[in-house]
């Protein structure tokens, strides 16, 4: 349980709830809980997905290194009003090349998460954009995501935004 | 709250105080009680095979009747209802004939015991709603292994019932099993563990602000265990405008609040706690049940039964004259005289002998009475809490005290009163099949709840229902 829940952000709050702007070394420490809660969020729709022990340091050096490499984008969102500066949600994305395919650079967005207050109000769709302009910047043509198969919230949430599945990826445990 | 039958016939009002050891030896005394009753039970159930059977309800003066009440007659019957399918609340027994539907997923603490061994509790329930509502209960366990099997069941049953009364599902299955079974079919669904033991809960509440000075609106309220019953509460309570800021859930994990680890978790397994996370607790707070309590006016538990779950010291943080309410049985989250020494202004508790009884007994028969009199469509909030508050209505006409928030069993004649309050809220909400005056409807209800009573009476005076064996001593060991 974190130390101090947030207080719900006032109910009369107009637009997005958030400000979206890139990652800082300063952030990972804020960054890697959200993190977590959403890979343990993905446990939750399938059992290949469990979420290791050791997933905490891992995620702290993942992000780390993504800071640092040009072909990644780590944004951030923080809250409105009195949780200015609270770190309440993430986007965690790479570029890819595609060796056969045109275009031939895939913007992947990994990870995207939002604290549950901070959602339905615009905060999601601020983040997927603010991270859709900063791949293009770096030369991505097509901008992709991965999640979970069975997490039909997030299939209705980039459907609604243009996404369509193009490839999937099938499991089987050894 | 677990379920219980109608008090013993002279509940104590008085506080009880006992010492330790004798709190200990009345603990033995009534595990020994129940011990005894659940031998009695078994061997009842043998001698009687079954606690309900269908009686015929129309004269038979010979089996030229037969021709009447079957073929060719009853041709007519059948090609009138398949012209205007509405008089199948007219010319069969459907508008008085509830399906107490179950899975035995969750069948009253005994867990996950199935649909034959739900049986005895869904005849039982059966007898309750027949002998206090006059509602003719038909027990349907059914085996189904998902939430969709169960749906499709109950869904393909409705046309024989003028209700669904689900009961002893697990949670959270049991909430979307509600909310789409209500959708699907155009008869009233309750769910007893959730509904009944929430207008229950309401209704006392709605008095012991009352006797307390104060209003839902104004209340800080805690509800302790977010099972079917507090999560029902915690809607109602919600409608009736109870700031969601003010409103505190507590679990075994803790407060429940927007950012607690298992908030996604909650997302995707159980919607309606998870959208109560981020609507209540606006104070933000976290920890466990001694944070929550920090100057609340009202703790409500409906918890796994726990003794000294709530303690003094939980009672002594909360706002002057708290009221207290533990629901769990047999054994409350806090003994009434405990909380009453540390400071609570009201206790109620889930049993018949201490004061303030909050028992679904209270409601389902009255509510099913007045949905069936009035043939409502549905069963939506406004008549949940039409019911809660005549129920709390009843308990002021006879003299609300810190000691009488609710109507006992005894106090029946609040019932029909009850019964007409749910039907006119039906007619209101424009769900009635039949529109009568408020008097009507009472009149209706106070003759269709008194006559089973009769009639059981009348069956054991002809010796048509066979005198109560006497009890053969439990065998002891040599």
């Amino acid at each position: 349980m974190s130390p101090t829940a947030s207080p719900p952000p006032s109910a009369d709050a107009s637009g997005p709830p958030v400000h979206v702007r890139p990652a800082r070394e300063s952030d990972v420490g804020a960054i890697v809980p959200l993190l977590l809660r959403l890979k343990r969020l993905n446990e939750e729709f399938d059992p290949l997905l469990k979420v290791r022990d050791d997933a905490e340091p891992h995620a702290a050096e993942i992000v780390r290194a993504q800071l640092a490499d040009p072909k990644a984008v780590v944004l951030v969102a923080e809250g409105s009003g009195t949780d200015r500066e609270k770190v309440v949600g993430f986007v965690r994305a790479s570029l890819r090349e595609r060796p056969f395919y045109t275009p031939q650079l895939e913007g992947v967005i990994v990870d995207i998460y939002l604290l549950p207050l901070y959602r339905r109000r615009g905060g999601g769709e601020y983040l997927l954009r603010e991270v859709t302009g900063a791949l293009k910047a770096k030369g991505a043509g097509v901008v992709t995501a991965e999640f979970p198969a069975q997490n039909e919230i997030a299939v209705r949430f980039y459907a609604k935004r243009g996404f369509r599945p193009v490839t999937s990826i099938h499991a089987r445990p050894l | 709250m677990a379920e219980s039958a109608p008090a013993s016939p002279t509940p104590s009002r008085l506080p009880r105080r006992r010492s330790r050891s004798a709190e200990a030896e009345a603990d033995r005394l009534r595990e020994g009680q129940t011990e005894e009753l659940g031998r009695r039970a078994v061997e009842l159930s043998r001698f009687y095979a079954g606690k309900i059977e269908t009686v015929p309800k129309v004269p038979v003066r010979s089996l030229h009747d037969f021709s009447l009440w079957y073929t060719p007659g009853v041709a007519e019957v059948s090609r009138a209802i398949h012209r205007a399918p509405e008089l199948s609340f007219e010319l069969t027994g459907r508008w008085n004939t509830v399906a107490i539907v179950t899975d035995g997923s969750r069948v009253l603490g005994l867990g996950d015991i199935g649909p034959r061994a739900a049986l005895p509790v869904m005849e039982g329930k059966a007898l309750l709603f027949k002998f206090l509502g006059g509602v003719d209960a038909i027990p349907v366990p059914i085996a189904v292994n998902s939430p969709d099997a169960f749906l499709a069941t109950a869904e393909a049953i409705a046309p024989a019932f003028g209700g669904i009364n689900l009961e002893d599902i697990a949670s959270p299955k049991c909430f979307g099993i509600l909310e789409e079974l209500a959708k699907r079919v155009e008869i009233p669904v309750w769910h007893d563990d959730q509904l009944g033991t929430a207008a229950a809960t309401v209704a006392g509440l709605l008095n012991a602000l009352e006797v307390t000075g104060r209003t839902v609106r104004e209340a800080r309220t805690v509800l302790l265990g977010a099972g079917a019953a507090n999560l029902a509460t915690a809607r109602l309570l919600l409608a009736l405008g109870h700031e969601p800021g003010r409103l505190t859930l507590v679990d075994q994990h803790g407060v429940l609040h927007a950012e607690r680890d298992d908030v996604d978790e909650l997302s995707v397994r159980h919607p309606w706690k998870y959208r109560l996370a981020l609507r209540t607790n606006g104070g933000g707070r976290s920890g466990g049940l001694a944070q929550a309590v920090e100057g609340a006016d009202v703790v409500i538990a409906a918890s796994t039964p726990v003794p000294g779950t709530l303690r003094p010291e939980h009672v002594h943080a909360m706002a002057p004259h708290p009221i207290v309410f533990a629901l769990a049985n047999p054994e409350p989250e806090i003994w009434p005289d405990v909380a009453r020494a540390a400071g609570a202004a009201v206790v109620a508790t889930g049993r018949s002998d201490f004061a303030n009884q909050v028992n679904n007994s209270l409601v389902f028969p009255a509510v099913f009475r007045g949905v069936l009199d009035a043939r409502s469509k549905g069963m939506p909030d406004e008549i949940v809490l039409a019911a809660a508050h005549e129920l709390a209505g009843g308990a002021r006409r006879k003299g609300l005290t810190a000691q009488h928030i609710l109507p006992t069993m005894q106090e029946s004649d609040v019932f029909p009163h009850v019964a007409a309050a749910v039907a006119d809220a039906a007619v209101r909400l424009g769900l009635a099949r039949v529109r009568l005056t408020h008097d009507e409807f009472l009149d209706r209800a106070r003759q269709r709840m008194a006559r089973p009573a009769r009639l059981v009476r009348a069956l054991a005076r002809s010796h048509l229902t066979q005198p109560m064996p006497r009890s053969r001593p439990a065998r002891r060991p040599a």
